[in-house]
C-alpha cells in the first residue's frame, strides 16, 4: 500500500539546518557550552508522503520536528515550506503560513488543558484565528469528533474523563481543525498501551487519505515506522546517519546504527533461546559530541579513521543515503596505517564502493 | 522446583464516590524458584495492584483486600504486621518500578541509597557496604562504578538509573523480584540492554521474577510463564512458547496481533476494537464479550470459569480458540 511518491513535489525542505542550545550554569551570564541538538541536517519531504524520523531519545528528533514548523529557530540553515523560507517571512506572513503546519504531541496527559472541556480544547485554534461564532465552531468540532471516533456527547466532558487513547484522539482532532497540509506527529503512540497503538495509527492513516496530509512521523520504534512511512531518516546525536526510501532502507540497512536499531525490535515470536543484540553504552552527551563519526564509540565495526574523519552522506542507490565510512570508504585524506587490514575485516556488503 | 509464591483468590476493591472498583477479582498466582512469570494486560486491568498486593503495599483503607492464601517461601505472610513485612521487603522480596527517576531519592547519591540496603538488611558497616555497592554497580554494567556511586540520580541517564535500581533490587539476593513495567520509559536500545541484564541477573542470582508489562513483545524476550489479565481477572495462563504458538483466548490473540512487526507488509495495523470497560461499569457475563468477535449469547450472560487445558494451561473462555486460531474448540 506504499504510495508511489517518487514524482511528487517537495512540500518542505531543510538546508544545512543546525540548532544549538546554549548551556548556562554556575554564575549568571556565563555560558558553559553549546548543545548541538541538530547539526547540519538537509532533507526533503514530498507532498502527501509520511516521513519517518527515527532515533533514541536525545538524538535531536523532536528538535528537528520543532524546527520544521517554526517552534524552534535554527541557529543556521534554512527551512523552505511551499517555496517560502520560513524564517525570512514577516510576522504576519509567518502566522498565515504556520497555520498549514500543526503538531500532535507525545503525551496526551500533559498536552491537554485539564480545565478546558473538549469543545474548548478542540475549538481553541479556530478561536485564536479569529472565529467567534459558537454555532460554526460547534458544528466543526462535532464533525471532527466523529472523524476521530468520538461523539457529540463528549463535547462538554473534560480530559480526565477519557482514557489515554481517547485523549490522543482529542489531540489529533485539535491539530487538524484548521485544515493543515503538514502535520508533525511527535511519538504519537509511545505514551499509550501497545493494544491502543494500532487504533491510533490506523486513524492517522485514514485522516491522511481523507485530508491529503503530509506527515512527519517521529518515533523510536522501527516496526511502526516501517509500516507507516514512505521515506525516513535515522538520526543519531543530531546527525542523519541513513535516509531515503523506507522500503530500501529496511530491505538493505547499511549503517551499523540502523542495523543495531533493527536488531532490538522485539517480536511475539519466541525462538529457541532469544539473544538480544545489545548496543553497548548510552548515547553520548551532545555538549561534547565525539569527533569524527558521532557513532564510533558505540559502533561494533568502528575503524581507526572513524574517530577523526566525519563521514559524508552519499547516495548509495537511488533514494538511499548513508553516512558511514564502512559503506562509503574514506575520502582522500591520510588513512590509518592498518587501513587495508581493517577493510579486509569488514563484513561483505552488496553496495560497497570498493 | 520449590514454590516461592502461592497466591489464592486475591480480591482488591476500592470504594470510590463513583462506585465500587473491583480492581482485582479472584486472582491465583504461582511462582517457582528461578522462574520468570509475566503478568500482561492493558492499563487499568489490575496488574500493578496484583503485584503490589503480593508485597502488601496496597493500603487498607482505602482499599479492601481479601486473600485466601498468600504464601511466600513457605511462610504464610497474609497476617504479617507491617514491621514483619518490612523485614521481608527489600531483603527477600525486591521491586523495580517503571519510572526510575521518581523511585530514587533525588537528594541522596545513588551509592548511598544502595549502601542502605546492606546496612539495613545485612548489618554491614558503612565502608563495607560501599565496597559491596561498587561491586553491585559493576555487576549491572555501570561504567566507572566508584565514581557513579557518588552521583545523584539526575546526573545519570534513564538507562543508568534503571541499572542503579537493578543493583539495589539484587543487593540482598532476593528470592522474588517484582518488576513493574521496567522498560516502558526507556528507548528500544536501552530496553534491550536492561532486559538482557535483568535476565542475566535473574539467572545468576537464582531469583524468581514477576514481570508486569503491557507489551507482549517484552514478554517473549524473557518470560517462562505468562498470565494474561483483563478487567481484573486472569483470562489465560500458559508457558510462553505455547501461548505465542497457540493462543486460546481471543483477547490474547488481539494483544499479540497489536504488536507492530518488522515482517508486516500491510499498512493497516491490526487493532482490538473498542476500549477497556470502565472499572465501575464492567459488562455482564464475560468481561471481554463487547470487544470479542466470537461472542455468543452465552458469553453475554455468564462469566466463563478458568478451565484447565493440557495440564499446564488455563483459559477463561466459553469458546477457546483452537490451534488454528479460527475455528472453535
Amino acid at each position: 500500500m506504499h504510495k508511489d511518491v517518487k514524482n511528487r513535489t517537495p512540500i518542505l525542505s531543510m538546508r544545512n539546518v543546525s540548532v544549538n542550545f546554549p548551556v548556562k550554569g554556575g554564575l549568571p551570564f556565563i555560558k558553559k557550552g553549546v548543545i548541538q541538538a541538530v547539526s547540519d541536517v538537509s532533507l526533503t519531504i514530498k507532498r502527501g508522503e509520511t516521513f519517518g524520523i527515527v532515533g533514541e531519545s536525545g538524538c535531536g528528533k523532536t528538535t528537528l520536528g520543532n524546527a520544521m514548523i517554526g517552534m524552534v529557530r535554527p541557529t543556521s540553515g534554512e527551512v523552505i515550506f511551499n517555496g517560502k523560507n520560513l524564517y525570512a517571512l514577516s510576522r504576519e506572513e509567518f502566522k498565515t503560513t504556520r497555520r498549514a503546519m500543526q503538531m500532535i504531541f507525545q503525551d496526551p496527559f500533559s498536552s491537554l488543558n485539564p480545565r478546558f472541556n473538549v469543545y474548548q480544547i478542540i475549538s481553541e485554534p479556530m478561536f485564536i484565528r479569529g472565529e467567534d461564532d459558537d454555532e460554526t465552531m460547534k458544528e466543526r468540532v462535532v464533525e471532527l469528533l466523529e472523524l476521530v471516533g468520538l461523539s457529540a456527547d463528549d463535547l462538554y466532558r473534560y480530559p480526565s474523563d477519557f482514557s489515554g487513547g481517547q485523549r490522543q484522539r482529542l489531540g489529533i482532532a485539535r491539530s487538524i481543525i484548521l485544515n493543515p497540509s503538514f502535520l508533525v506527529c511527535d511519538e504519537p503512540v509511545s505514551a499509550l498501551d501497545v493494544s491502543i497503538h494500532a487504533q491510533i495509527l490506523n486513524l492517522l492513516n485514514t485522516i491522511q487519505q481523507q485530508m491529503k496530509l503530509t506527515y512527519v512521523f517521529i518515533s523510536h520504534n522501527l516496526a511502526v515506522v516501517k509500516n507507516m512511512c514512505d521515506s525516513m531518516a535515522v538520526m543519531y546525536l543530531g546527525k542523519i546517519m541513513e535516509s531515503g526510501s523506507s522500503e530500501r532502507i529496511f530491505k538493505n540497512p547499511l549503517h551499523p546504527y540502523t542495523q543495531a536499531l533493527l536488531s532490538v525490535v522485539l517480536d511475539t515470536v519466541v525462538e529457541k533461546e532469544r539473544e538480544l543484540v545489545v548496543l553497548k553504552g548510552d548515547i553520548p552527551s551532545p555538549i561534547n559530541p565525539p569527533s569524527g563519526c558521532r557513532f564510533w564509540q558505540r559502533c561494533p565495526q568502528a575503524m581507526q579513521g572513524c574517530k577523526t574523519i566525519p563521514p559524508e552522506s552519499i547516495e548509495i542507490e537511488e533514494d538511499h543515503f548513508v553516512a558511514c565510512h564502512l559503506v562509503n570508504g574514506f575520502p582522500d585524506v591520510e588513512l590509518p596505517s592498518n587501513y587495508d587490514q581493517l577493510v579486509a575485516e569488514k563484513p561483505t556488503r552488496t553496495h560497497s564502493m570498493h | 522446583m520449590k514454590q516461592v509464591l502461592k497466591l489464592r483468590n486475591l480480591k482488591v476493591i476500592f470504594p470510590t464516590n463513583y462506585g465500587i472498583i473491583r480492581a482485582v477479582e479472584s486472582v491465583d498466582l504461582d511462582i517457582h524458584e528461578r522462574e520468570c512469570v509475566a503478568l500482561v494486560g492493558e492499563s487499568g486491568c489490575g496488574k500493578s495492584v496484583t503485584s503490589q498486593s503480593v508485597m502488601r503495599l496496597i493500603d487498607s483503607p482505602p482499599a479492601i483486600t481479601r486473600v485466601d492464601t498468600l504464601e511466600f517461601d513457605g511462610r504464610d505472610i497474609k497476617d504479617y504486621t507491617p514491621k514483619q513485612m518490612q523485614e521481608i521487603r527489600g531483603k527477600e522480596m525486591g521491586m523495580i518500578f517503571q519510572d526510575a527517576l521518581t523511585s530514587l531519592n533525588p537528594v541522596m547519591t545513588c551509592g548511598k541509597q544502595i549502601d542502605e540496603m546492606y546496612i539495613r538488611h545485612q548489618g554491614l558497616s558503612k565502608e563495607e557496604a560501599r565496597e559491596h555497592t561498587v561491586k553491585a554497580l559493576e555487576l549491572v554494567g555501570l561504567p566507572e562504578p566508584r565514581k557513579r556511586a557518588n552521583s545523584f540520580p539526575h546526573e545519570l541517564s534513564g538507562g543508568m538509573r534503571q541499572r542503579v535500581l537493578l543493583a539495589m533490587a539484587f543487593a540482598c539476593l532476593p528470592k522474588l523480584l517484582i518488576a513493574d513495567e521496567p522498560t516502558t520509559a526507556l528507548d528500544v536500545t536501552i530496553q534491550a540492554q536492561v532486559l538482557s541484564m535483568l535476565r542475566n541477573m535473574q539467572r545468576g542470582c537464582g531469583t524468581a521474577l514477576l514481570l508486569v508489562t503491557h507489551d507482549l513483545s517484552v514478554v517473549s524476550a524473557i518470560a517462562d510463564t505468562v498470565y494474561v489479565m483483563y478487567a481484573g481477572k486472569i483470562v489465560e495462563k500458559a508457558p510462553v512458547r505455547e501461548l505465542f504458538s497457540t493462543p486460546h483466548h481471543p483477547y490474547t490473540v488481539g494483544l499479540m496481533s497489536a504488536v507492530p512487526r518488522l515482517s508486516d507488509t500491510e499498512r493497516v495495523f491490526t487493532q482490538i476494537p473498542g476500549t477497556v470497560p470502565h472499572p465501575t461499569q464492567k459488562p455482564s457475563g464475560c468481561y471481554f464479550h463487547p470487544r470479542c468477535q466470537y461472542a455468543t449469547a452465552e458469553c453475554k450472560k455468564e462469566m466463563p470459569p478458568l478451565k484447565t487445558i493440557d495440564s499446564n494451561r488455563e483459559v477463561r473462555c466459553h469458546h477457546p480458540l483452537s490451534i488454528r486460531g479460527v475455528s472453535h474448540a
